[in-house]
């Protein structure tokens, strides 16, 4: 009991004292994740509308792996990423290992099938109607595509921002591929993890305080965009 | 809506513009062992070399297996671990070069304070490995390959026993100090290293001691290696070996003894030759 | 006046073995006000969409004339042709932005197409709530923005597939006198669906009667509903056809 009430003390004058290696490993795990997050949707979202407005042979195949990735255990993933990004591997000659660019690839690998998913899910819960109302308009297939998307909008944002909420909270893969190497790959999920294995039980509280208060915020963010697109429905 | 939208906007810049700039310095990666890298060792010694040298050493810490393992695949340019027997036959094999003695701790067996298993008035690790089996205490195990956990089945071996899958034996595969901790809560014995021990008793609050202390057997020698450059063309030989010599050197050792833990014990002592 | 009419020409159509439609003809002159009827279930609603191309005939062909132009491109002729659902079909976007959205896809200049959406929002009485989403409007507000919608591009062909099927008597009154405004001020070639027969003598300038998936009858519309030719047309139209 005395260790979480520490931890809670510790974690609120951590953050009132804006500890500058504190900031560094907040700012890197938003980095990270935010980049993650960026190319996961650079790929996932028209991957996910191909999908969603599509009829192609294999659909339904390519629909079940997607909906089984969405559960990828991280550290199969940071192993894997780890082996092709290995000086011995396939990609070794990048140099990428145990940097915060293999990071960001391991966590979009993981947020890829959530964005993707969700994506397509949001698309075909779209009423068939919306799409013939675009092509009576005079929309050309691109233009209807985007109408669609819009359409479909705030349950594309749930998808992003629960692949946010994932990756952030992520630490197999990042450990694997990252390596923590403090001030350079250590993200919160690394460093709580680092912390709990060293004792300092206080500290990793307060880095697990900061890590739930970000995720509440992006819960909170998740809610308020699935309530806007209740409340117009 | 667009308050939505200028919020994640606004997320997603800081997290690009937050990075921090790669610049233009020196840095090479070194593979060491959870343990030392829990015991701070690093956090005192690297600057003072970065200092010296303006190379920036990257520590990852991971259990001796994966350590050796990635400087084998040439995902660092140095390894600092403890498991001389391994060290030796990857410096063979010519994965490594210039393998030096750096320093040394020892391990020691710990158990329950009031040691039913009676285990204080022995001399070999072995024998008192064989007595634990003989009583109804536990025994729990890193189970990690660490170097640690290598040591612990070297000294199972001598002792002629095959612990694994015994119904007193506990593979955690957890570091060091949460090892430490199960075996408190078990009321249970294990192989510690004395670094971690002086480290965390106290501050865990471990309702344990030394039992076992002193048998050669027990010794834990630290080890440094550059990678062979000849096996990995790409990795930084040359400001590997500055780090080697300098740990070797009289200033690295002295940086060495210098390092204290909280409770001002010296963890590690050096011993390069 | 509408310079774009439209044939069909022997179109069938089936659903799972059911026939839809047999052997439909007609040819719907331009800037005429066509006003298919037939009970439940006739095909007219099917044929309404096979016209405006949402949907292909099994056999059979669509032919929109132009002075003997042909159409190869469906986005094309949907630059000239537009359709009114019986409900729904707007965006969750803001009042403003559905009326505007044919006139941006078609890449009209910002002033312009401010003018003409208020226009058209003015006629049909939504201008004070261009700011509202469209999914929070009322039944009959969503068809009055849904025929803003469609006027804003002054189509050649205009369909409507029953525009006041789910509305009350004062809205349907309203989405009348807002055709008879387009009528009049456009003249497009409207084709219309509508199961109410009053409408239907209100607008119809040509009536085609459909009957278990062919057309039957036809006409001038005063003259049809004075004088039907087909029997099953006459029972229809006076209410003796149990359906």
């Amino acid at each position: 009991m005395d260790s979480i009430i520490s931890g809670f003390v510790k974690a609120f004058s951590l953050i009132f004292h804006l500890d500058k290696e504190l900031l560094g490993i907040i700012f890197l795990s938003l980095k990270v994740s935010g980049l993650a997050l960026i190319i996961a949707a650079a790929i996932g979202l028209p991957f996910g509308a191909i999908i969603g407005l599509r009829r192609f042979y294999g659909r339904d195949l390519i629909i079940s792996v997607l909906n089984t990735f969405m559960g990828l255990p991280p550290v199969v993933v940071g192993l894997s990423l780890y082996l092709i990004l290995s000086r011995s591997g396939p990609l070794g000659f990048m140099g990428l290992l145990y940097t915060p660019s293999a990071m960001a690839t391991a966590q979009s690998i993981l947020a890829f099938p959530i964005v993707a998913s969700l994506c397509h899910s949001a698309i075909v819960s779209v009423d068939p109607i919306i799409k013939q109302a675009s092509v009576t308009l005079g929309a050309t297939p691109l233009q209807v595509t985007i109408t669609i998307m819009k359409e479909a909008r705030y349950g594309i944002m749930s998808g992003v921002i629960a692949a946010f909420g994932r990756v952030m909270a992520e630490v197999g893969a990042i450990l694997i591929v990252g390596g923590n190497i403090a001030g350079y790959t250590r993200v919160m999920t690394t460093t709580i993890a680092l912390e709990t294995d060293k004792g300092n039980f206080e500290l990793a509280l307060a880095l697990g305080i900061v890590l739930l208060a970000i995720s509440l915020m992006i819960n909170m963010v998740l809610h308020y965009v699935q309530k806007l697109g209740v409340r117009t429905k | 809506m667009r308050l939505f939208k200028s919020l994640l906007l606004s997320v997603l810049v800081l997290s690009v513009v937050s990075v921090p700039a790669v610049s233009a310095e020196t840095r090479i990666r070194c593979a060491s062992t959870t343990s030392t890298q829990n015991s701070g060792l690093f956090d005192y010694i690297l600057p003072i070399f970065e200092k010296k040298t303006g190379i920036k050493v990257d520590v990852v810490g991971v259990g001796t297996g994966a350590a050796l393992e990635i400087g084998k695949r040439g995902d660092c340019d140095v390894v600092f671990v403890h498991a001389e027997e391994f060290e030796l036959k990857a410096l063979k094999e010519g994965y490594f070069v210039n393998r030096y003695d750096v320093m040394y701790n020892d391990f020691i067996i710990i158990g329950p304070s009031n040691d039913l298993a009676k285990i204080k008035d022995m001399k070999s690790a072995s024998d008192a490995f064989k007595r634990i089996t003989e009583t109804n205490y536990f025994f729990v195990s890193r189970g990690d390959r660490s170097g640690t956990h290598i040591k612990e089945l070297s000294i199972w071996k001598k002792a002629g026993i095959e612990p694994k899958g015994q119904k007193w034996y506990l593979e955690v595969g957890q570091g060091m100090e949460k090892t430490q901790r199960v075996a408190n809560e078990k009321k249970a014995y294990t192989l510690t290293d004395r670094g971690t021990w002086l480290a965390t008793k106290d501050k865990d609050k471990l309702e344990m001691s030394i039992v076992l202390e002193g048998d050669p057997i027990l010794f834990n020698q630290y080890g440094i290696m550059a990678v062979n450059p000849e096996r990995h063309r790409h990795v930084k030989y040359k400001e590997a070996m500055e780090f080697v010599i300098w740990i070797i050197s009289q200033e690295g050792q002295k940086a060495i003894a210098d390092f204290k833990d909280k409770n001002s014990n010296q963890l590690f002592i050096p011993n390069a030759k | 006046m509408s310079e774009l009419g439209l044939t069909i020409k022997e179109i069938k159509k089936s659903y799972n073995g059911k026939v839809v439609l047999n052997d439909c003809s007609f040819v719907f002159d331009r800037g005429k006000t066509h006003v298919i009827i037939g009970p439940n279930g006739s095909g007219k609603s099917t044929l309404l969409r096979i016209s405006a191309l949402l949907e292909y005939p099994d056999e059979g062909k669509v032919i929109y004339h132009d002075d003997y132009k042909t159409f190869e491109d469906n986005v094309e002729l949907y630059r000239r042709i537009t359709l009114v659902f019986p409900k729904g079909g707007l965006f969750n976007i803001t009042v403003f932005k559905n009326a505007a959205y044919g006139l941006k896809l078609r890449r009209i200049n910002k002033g312009e197409v401010e003018k003409k959406v208020e226009d058209a929002l003015r006629d049909v009485g939504l201008w004070e709530k261009r700011n509202q989403n469209a999914l929070t409007l009322s039944t009959g507000e969503g068809q009055r923005l849904a025929l803003a919608r469609a006027m804003v591009l002054n189509p050649d062909v205009l369909f409507l597939d029953e525009p006041t099927a789910s509305l009350d008597p004062r809205n349907t009154s309203i989405i009348e006198e807002i055709i008879s405004n387009i009528k009049r001020r456009y003249m497009p070639t409207i084709i219309m669906v509508t199961h109410n027969m009053f409408q239907a003598q209100r607008l119809a300038d040509s009536v085609i009667f459909v009957y278990e998936g062919q057309i039957v009858d036809g006409g001038p519309g005063n003259k049809f509903f004075e004088n039907p030719t087909d029997e099953r047309a006459y029972k229809f139209i006076t209410g003796q056809m149990v359906y």
